[in-house]
């Protein structure tokens, strides 16, 4: 039987069953599609399809083979009525038979969204009322029409989809059907359609940080119908956030990010399941939240836990979108599970730690930059679950939001990366002593029996006078460039403005074997004087 | 001597006080040319937490430069 044909007869479903029975087959779903008693609450009597039928039936065969190709069924045909037919009638029928029952019903499933929404067929409707109209095909429908609802246009209509695509067919629903989310606008796009949609909503993704970039990547995804989203934050709203991140509000301020999250994106879109985690990131907790996602975006703001998540995607084999800004300036970054693509490490092979390079913490930032690069991210993880990234080449993705240029850099798995093996130990999760102490004052701190280094700047001291109290200096950009090393033995306890680079030493310092060296806990911005 | 176009990003930005240059350089690798202008620009930061691209591809450090070249010095960027 040919894949695709219209009929101007009634259809026959046993003879096309028969027709792609295989013995190899160990499954068969097939779609049914009939004419129902009303459409956009008006009664209908009956219709015509009418079809441009040389395009339509070629159309209608790339559509099968694509079924086949994609989901490596072993056979698959479609047949559509013409002509006139009345309430009941079958207007269209799939059919496919497979080795196994998940791909037969995957491929049935994208046969006929796609047909719906590629191939030109028009329906004239008669009503009771003895008025008739044409009815676009879908195809032209979702790109004309600004109001309608995720509605099923055609009157072929199958129950087993009937509630997900909007039926308001029982009486009690014909005025108080919600108002659904309506995603035509994507939908219309050729390359997304029905299809893309479910998959959409069939698919999962994991965001790392709901701050700048974070929040971007939570609304696109969100309204897009990404079926569902995990968040990964575990800090609460600050007034100094509200600038970059105009999901939360200054009535939020001191609340947990997730839970704000979580509120407002499920005001967006009821559609999407949103599961939070209020946590940070740790070598303790990433691989199982990573595993339970299709993708991950990372949205942080330091490296610690870039390199935790580029570590723990290479291990589950999952996608992931990294993104930084620093500035005017950002760097975007695909990871795919495949031979050739890079990793974070591939790229620096010198995992860097936060506060060595640049300073995150006091650089500065304009919200629309961030907001910029996260709607870049949100792009990336639509194009790849969508599959619109076909032969694109791995790179890091340059973009400066003062020139307005964007450079594409290409980047090669390194050979010398132990990607397949990774893990950089986190020693904030493995070591047994804690990292970081905290107290109250100085003279608290000089009590504690610790020699305390100030790792600061020297102009950063000149600004403080109670920091000039503390007699040993040994400058980060010093020690970074090797012009000072760190003493291999004693007890120390590292300072700086705000504890982020401190604690940045204080781990590559018990890396290297000192045991008893701790980072204060926020910094000398933390002490009362 | 080879005249090379040069674009810096991030914190090599600030210290080189412009985002591009084009040098004449007597530098034969991507390394020498950072070092070169390192001392220049008294960057501060060592050569192994950057990464360089030469004519739009991540290089090793030991690239050869050619007259033409349009270099890119990238340092890691963590906000977000």
């Amino acid at each position: 039987m040919q894949a695709f044909s219209f009929s101007s007869a009634p259809l026959e479903p046993e003879r096309y069953h028969a027709a792609i029975e295989d013995p190899s087959a160990g499954g068969y779903a097939s779609f049914e599609g009939w004419v129902r008693d009303h459409n956009e609450g008006r009664t209908v009597e009956r219709l015509e399809y009418e079809a441009f039928e040389s395009l339509a039936v070629k159309e209608g065969e790339r559509i099968v083979a694509e079924a086949v190709a994609k989901f490596g069924v072993t056979r698959a045909a479609c047949v559509h009525r013409v002509g006139s037919l009345a309430i009941g009638d079958l207007a269209v029928w799939v059919g496919v038979s497979s080795a196994h029952r998940g791909e037969a019903f995957a491929a049935c499933r994208y046969i006929i969204d796609e047909v719906k929404h590629r191939v030109p067929v028009w329906k004239k409707e008669h009503y009771t009322d003895g008025d008739s109209g044409w009815v676009n095909c879908e195809r032209c429908a979702a790109a004309a029409h600004d109001h309608e609802h995720a509605h099923d246009h055609s009157h072929a209509h199958g129950h087993p989809q009937s509630h997900a695509t909007g039926d308001f067919s029982s009486p009690e629903h014909e005025h108080a059907a919600p108002v659904q989310h309506d995603y035509s606008r994507q939908i219309a796009l050729p390359e997304v359609g029905r299809a893309g949609q479910a998959k959409l909503a069939a698919a999962s993704v994991l965001v790392v940080g709901a701050g700048g970039l974070g929040v971007p990547v939570l609304q696109y995804l969100a309204v897009a119908g990404i079926g569902r989203i995990g968040i990964v934050d575990g800090d609460v709203i600050e007034a100094s956030n509200l600038h970059r991140q105009p999901l939360y509000g200054i009535a939020d301020v001191g609340r947990p990010k997730v839970a704000v999250a979580a509120e407002r994106l499920r005001a967006l879109n009821r559609d999407v399941r949103i599961e939070t985690h209020e946590t940070k990131a740790t070598a303790a907790n990433i691989d199982d939240l990573v595993t339970n996602y299709d993708l991950v975006v990372e949205c942080t703001d330091n490296f610690r836990a870039k390199f935790l998540v580029s570590d723990a995607v290479v291990r589950a084999l999952k996608p992931a979108v990294f993104a930084s800004v620093h500035q005017y300036e950002g760097q975007v970054q695909v990871y795919r599970p495949l031979p050739h693509w890079p990793c974070l490490r591939c790229l620096w092979p010198e995992a860097p730690r936060d506060g060595m390079v640049g300073n995150c913490a006091e650089a500065g930032v304009l919200g629309p930059v961030p907001a910029t690069l996260g709607a870049l991210q949100a792009m990336q993880v639509l194009k790849r679950l969508l599959g619109l990234d076909a032969g694109e080449a791995p790179a890091l993705v340059t973009v400066d939001l003062l020139s307005l240029e964007t450079r594409r850099l290409i980047a090669r798995r390194n050979p010398d990366c132990d990607h397949d093996h990774p893990g950089m130990p986190d020693h904030a999760a493995s070591a047994s002593a804690p990292l970081e102490l905290e107290f109250a004052t100085l003279a608290e701190a000089f009590e504690s029996g610790l020699e305390l280094v100030d790792i600061r700047e020297t102009w950063e001291r000149m600004h403080d006078p109670p920091g000039l109290q503390i007699p040993t200096h040994l400058p980060l950009s010093a020690l970074v460039n090797g012009y000072l090393q760190f003493p291999t033995e004693g007890r120390y306890l590292i300072v700086c403005a705000h504890g982020v680079r401190s604690l940045s030493v204080t781990e590559q310092l018990r890396a290297q074997g000192l045991t008893e060296v701790y980072s204060l806990h926020g910094g000398l911005a933390s002490l009362r004087s | 001597m080879n005249r090379i176009e040069i674009q810096y990003f991030a914190v090599l930005r600030e210290r080189a006080g412009t985002g591009r240059e084009t040098v004449d350089t007597a530098a034969a690798t991507a390394a020498e040319l950072y070092d070169e202008l390192s001392a220049r620009h008294d960057f501060g930061l060592p050569r192994g937490m950057l990464r360089v691209a030469v004519n739009d591809e991540f290089a090793d450090w030991s690239r050869p430069l050619a007259a033409g070249d349009r270099v890119v010095f990238i340092p890691p960027v963590a906000g977000g």
